[in-house]
């Protein structure tokens, strides 16, 4: 094993946790001592504080339930504790989940004999930044020098992928224990491409034993004067160990048509019930279906998005525990149609495709040692570690030293010899090598001087593995910074291919004065598709401080935002003021908390929304239009989160997250829906700002830019019939870029801002200064003198005031 | 830098980012935009910069990435070879160069009721 490349991949997963490792040529999984390919994501602190994890703490969980925690990984990314009683011990949700990766880990040491130092662990598709960051800090704690993380779905492609390289269209199917992920994928000349992605982040093999419970609690509570409910927290015990039970009784369901759920002495409140019936694979039919058609419904909506329909998916890979459950493989079969792919392990395949990426990553397992081998001039290599490529490329550059380095490298491998290559005068070579197909390839590297004596160079070998060729992960959410319009500026699209790294200069909307720790600049960092920013969601802020400032930023001034985003998801973000002073850190970096208070209220608010949208729709029902059918759906939307809130009332945690994040996504689409009703005045608004812009170019256009509006003006035509605000959305902003094209063209526009501009002098931030700035503009005019004209103008626009309501809900964006 | 959206368009074309024909088979790029990504790393003097109509840009491996994702992607790439076949510039006026995120003479007609920025201010 020692010679062969080891490489780690580890599913972090809500309810099991899974290690594999790839050698090259094939992947072995990671056992536990009791010889189990899975690590149940369960952790115990008993009262000596002794930490117990896998399969062993789980068999406390319901003997012991205050000192044993599962699930959290629903939690990563909050600042919620976790309390174990007896040792009176609260932990953050990564400290529980390094516990899970150090117990991996210890097993890696045990199977193989060493600590691995690198890994690459699987993160949902859908995880949020603060919750990618969350499961970095817990590889970070358990260990671990480096890892990168991988999105679920791709390592489950890249797994089944491994295996068969068939072209086509693929869908992986996701059904975790907390969250759902649906991916489309294209394989197709040995390159693995991520079409697309959707998902659920509320629904998982925990909502299908919650719906069982529900069921349980029906039966339990039949005939008698007040029912058994999950919101009362007085029957949070007896709910843990039904939840437990049912959970059982799921997985035996899978094997067989029936099974008893027995569970004597559980106490609801002061009522003492002893469970005892027969539960079958039909009730869980009946009770999950519903479920599994929320899963296919986000699969339809997946395809639509991508232009595509179920005949066009050449099979379906099943990933997840709860992809056994029958009902959920026959709603599939019968509703999407393609086959499911077989010989595939759905509990192991997520760890199976993370120690793949690992390779394609060039990340060995084994810490870095510096072998005798490796003693010679050192060369800089850059070459794909995993590609379908049969003749990959391998760039170098040797140090510059004083002794004279190669004038040539020659790469070689066991029946096959390479060209002499040369090396530049500045030390650098490309080369091509020559690969076998799906194996591990080991090149030695011979440099050669200009005598034509050997060079020692180190590395002398280079491994390179013939498979596939992974394209970049694409980011499942676009990321921006929330402005003090309200507005976001997107930095990376979604979709956009990771690594990604953007910077945009803004302006600052307020003066912060240097020492002064209550006058804060604040940059939020938000993520989500909405041109509102209140509707994005807040994963971060760079904060600055007056404290920190070595002098002060005036408003108006320009400061210089850096976003990058890693190929796992991880942010990272810069400011640089004016000064030249740079900022770094990211406060915060939190799924935002959810105090049931603030569900309480957001509920309020949303319903008195919602019975607008009704009262509306009524009306116009009456004059003939057609009912929006959507409405019902917020109504089941809110029902449930009012359940969640419930929930969360009687300390789930785990409820008042899912409860947050449901309003944020019904408050958003109720935003859509309510400019739908506003349709007629976009459509008026469409088309005057069209004739404009025909007017516009038919002056000062091109011939090219002419075709363009012709093109996007019968997209608009045909958005305008299909009712579709979104499209006509995007049409207005094209039409109204070619009109900005040809604006600013006209000899005049920048007199006509300019007088503009003047004329609301009052209102201007600092009077003085605009003043000042009129001054000099209608002197350029004068002369004729266009930049100075320009500038003017610029500066006069950007000193017009912000309006606080809005910029709060701008997250309190310091930037415009 | 933040250009106009069309600008943007032809000044990083994926084909002139990764300096192959509109008519490269996938296999073609995918190869040279690993080879670039190689070589940016190593800091390789020949491909820093790249040509366009516009003038000689700035080559990043992030512009790199990005142009191989764009081209894996049939339907854009189908629209980055009609800009990548533009004919020389026809404008006669010249058309600001540099756009900044904060500048809200952008949208300065607008803010004074004027036209077609108001749909932005909503």
């Amino acid at each position: 094993m020692n010679d062969r490349p080891f490489y780690l991949g580890i599913d972090l997963g809500t309810t099991n946790s899974a290690a594999s490792i790839f050698d090259g040529s094939q992947t072995h999984m990671v056992r536990t001592p009791q010889g189990a390919t899975l690590t149940p994501s369960v952790v115990r602190i008993d009262s000596r504080a002794v930490i117990t994890v896998g399969a062993r703490a789980r068999q406390s969980l319901e003997s012991d339930s205050e000192n044993v925690r599962s699930e959290f990984k629903r939690l990563m990314g909050t600042k919620q504790l976790l309390r174990f009683r007896a040792s009176g011990k609260s932990l953050k949700p990564e400290e529980l989940s390094a516990e899970i990766l150090k117990s991996l880990r210890a097993d890696v040491r045990e199977q193989f004999g060493f600590d691995p130092a690198h890994a690459v662990i699987s993160a949902p598709a859908l995880f949020e930044l603060p919750q990618s960051a969350a499961t970095s800090e817990a590889a970070r704690l358990a260990g671990f020098d480096r890892v990168e993380l991988i999105q679920e779905p791709i390592a489950s492609a890249l797994a089944a992928g491994w295996t068969d390289e068939t072209s086509g269209t693929w869908m992986v199917y996701d059904l975790g224990g907390g969250t759902f992920d649906v991916s489309l994928l294209e394989t197709r000349d040995g390159l693995l491409r991520v079409v697309g992605h959707d998902g659920d982040n509320f629904l998982g093999g925990r909502d299908f034993d919650l719906a069982m419970v529900d069921l349980v609690l029906e039966r339990l509570s039949s005939g008698r004067p007040r029912a058994f409910l999950r919101s009362d927290s007085r029957n949070a015990d007896a709910i843990r160990k039904l939840k437990f039970a049912v959970e059982e009784a799921k997985i035996e369901l899978t094997r067989v048509e029936n099974t008893s759920l027995q569970i004597p002495n559980l106490q609801f409140g002061d009522v003492n019930v002893d469970v005892d019936f027969e539960v079958s694979r039909e009730d869980v039919a009946q009770r999950c279906t519903a479920l599994v058609d929320r899963s296919i419904a986000v699969c339809l909506r997946l395809l639509e998005a991508n232009g595509m329909h179920p005949a066009q998916v050449s099979r379906i890979v099943l990933v997840g525990g709860p992809t056994a459950m029958p009902v959920v493989r026959q709603r599939l079969s019968e509703t999407l149609g393609a086959p499911l792919a077989g010989g595939l392990d759905p509990m192991t395949l997520v760890a199976q495709g993370a120690a793949l990426y690992a390779a394609s990553a060039n990340l060995d397992a084994r810490p870095t040692v510096r072998t005798i081998s490796d003693i010679g001039r050192r060369v800089w290599l850059q070459y794909p570690a995993m590609t379908s490529d049969p003749t990959p490329y391998i760039v170098g550059r040797v140090s510059e030293e004083k002794a004279s380095g190669p004038a040539s490298v020659r790469f070689e491998r066991e029946g096959w010899t390479g060209a002499e290559t040369p090396v530049t005068q500045d030390g650098t070579f490309v080369a091509s090598v020559n690969v076998l197909p799906h194996r591990t390839n080991e090149f030695r590297i011979l440099g050669t001087a200009s005598d034509g004596s050997a060079v020692h160079l180190s590395p002398s070998t280079v491994r390179i593995i013939h498979g596939l060729t992974l394209a970049d992960p694409p980011l499942s959410r676009a990321i921006g910074v929330a402005l003090a319009s309200d507005r976001t500026h997107i930095y990376f699209e979604r979709g956009s291919p990771l690594p990604a790294r953007r910077t945009f200069l803004h302006e600052v909307v307020q003066t912060i004065i240097p020492g002064s720790d209550s006058s804060v600049l604040r940059i939020p960092i938000v993520q989500g598709e909405y041109e509102k920013a209140h509707l994005c969601r807040l994963v971060g802020a760079l904060e600055i401080r007056g404290s920190q400032l070595a002098s002060s930023i005036s408003s108006g001034s320009s400061i210089e935002v850096t976003l990058a985003v890693d190929r796992g998801g991880r942010l990272s973000a810069q400011a640089l003021t004016a000064s030249g002073q740079v900022f770094e850190e990211i406060s915060h970096l939190l799924v935002p908390d959810a105090p049931a208070e603030t569900l309480d209220q957001a509920i309020r608010d949303l319903r008195k929304r919602l019975s607008l949208l009704f009262n509306d729709a009524f009306q116009k029902r009456n004059k003939g239009s057609e009912f929006p059918a959507q409405l019902g759906g917020f109504e089941l939307s809110l029902t449930e989160a009012e359940r969640d809130a419930g929930a969360a009332r009687a300390g789930d945690a785990d409820a008042a997250q899912k409860a947050r994040r449901r309003l944020i996504e019904i408050d958003a689409e109720l935003d859509a829906l309510e400019q739908e009703t506003q349709f007629p005045k976009l459509e008026a608004q469409a088309v005057m700002e069209l004739s404009m812009a025909m007017a516009l170019l038919s002056i000062h256009g091109t011939s090219h830019e002419r075709r363009l509006l012709d093109e996007a003006a019968s997209a608009l035509d045909q958005a305008r019939k299909a009712r579709d605000v979104p499209e006509l959305q995007s049409r207005l902003q094209q039409i109204q870029s070619l009109a900005r094209a040809a604006y600013f063209r006209d000899p005049d526009a920048w007199k006509q801002i300019f007088n503009m501009a003047a004329s609301r002098i009052n209102s201007a931030r600092d009077l003085p200064l605009a003043r000042k700035l009129v001054d000099q503009g209608r002197i350029a005019i004068e002369r004729g003198d266009r930049e100075t004209l320009m500038q003017c103008t610029r500066q006069l626009v950007n000193l017009m005031p912000v309006d606080e309501k809005i910029r709060q809900l701008g997250h309190d964006s310091g930037l415009r | 830098m933040y250009l106009p959206r069309i600008a943007r368009a032809i000044a990083e074309n994926p084909f002139f980012v990764l300096g192959v024909s509109t008519e490269c088979a996938r296999r073609e790029f995918e190869r040279e935009g690993q080879k670039l990504l190689a070589m940016l790393a190593l800091g390789l003097a020949e491909v820093q910069t790249y040509a366009t109509p516009l003038g000689d840009r700035i080559r990043t491996p992030e512009l790199v990435l990005h142009s191989m994702a764009e081209l894996r992607n049939p339907s854009r790439r189908l629209l980055h070879e009609i800009l990548a076949a533009l004919p020389p510039s026809e404008i006669r006026a010249p058309y600001p160069t540099r756009f900044e995120a904060g500048d809200r003479w952008i949208e300065a007609p607008g803010l004074f009721g004027y036209g077609w920025f108001q749909q932005g201010r909503k």
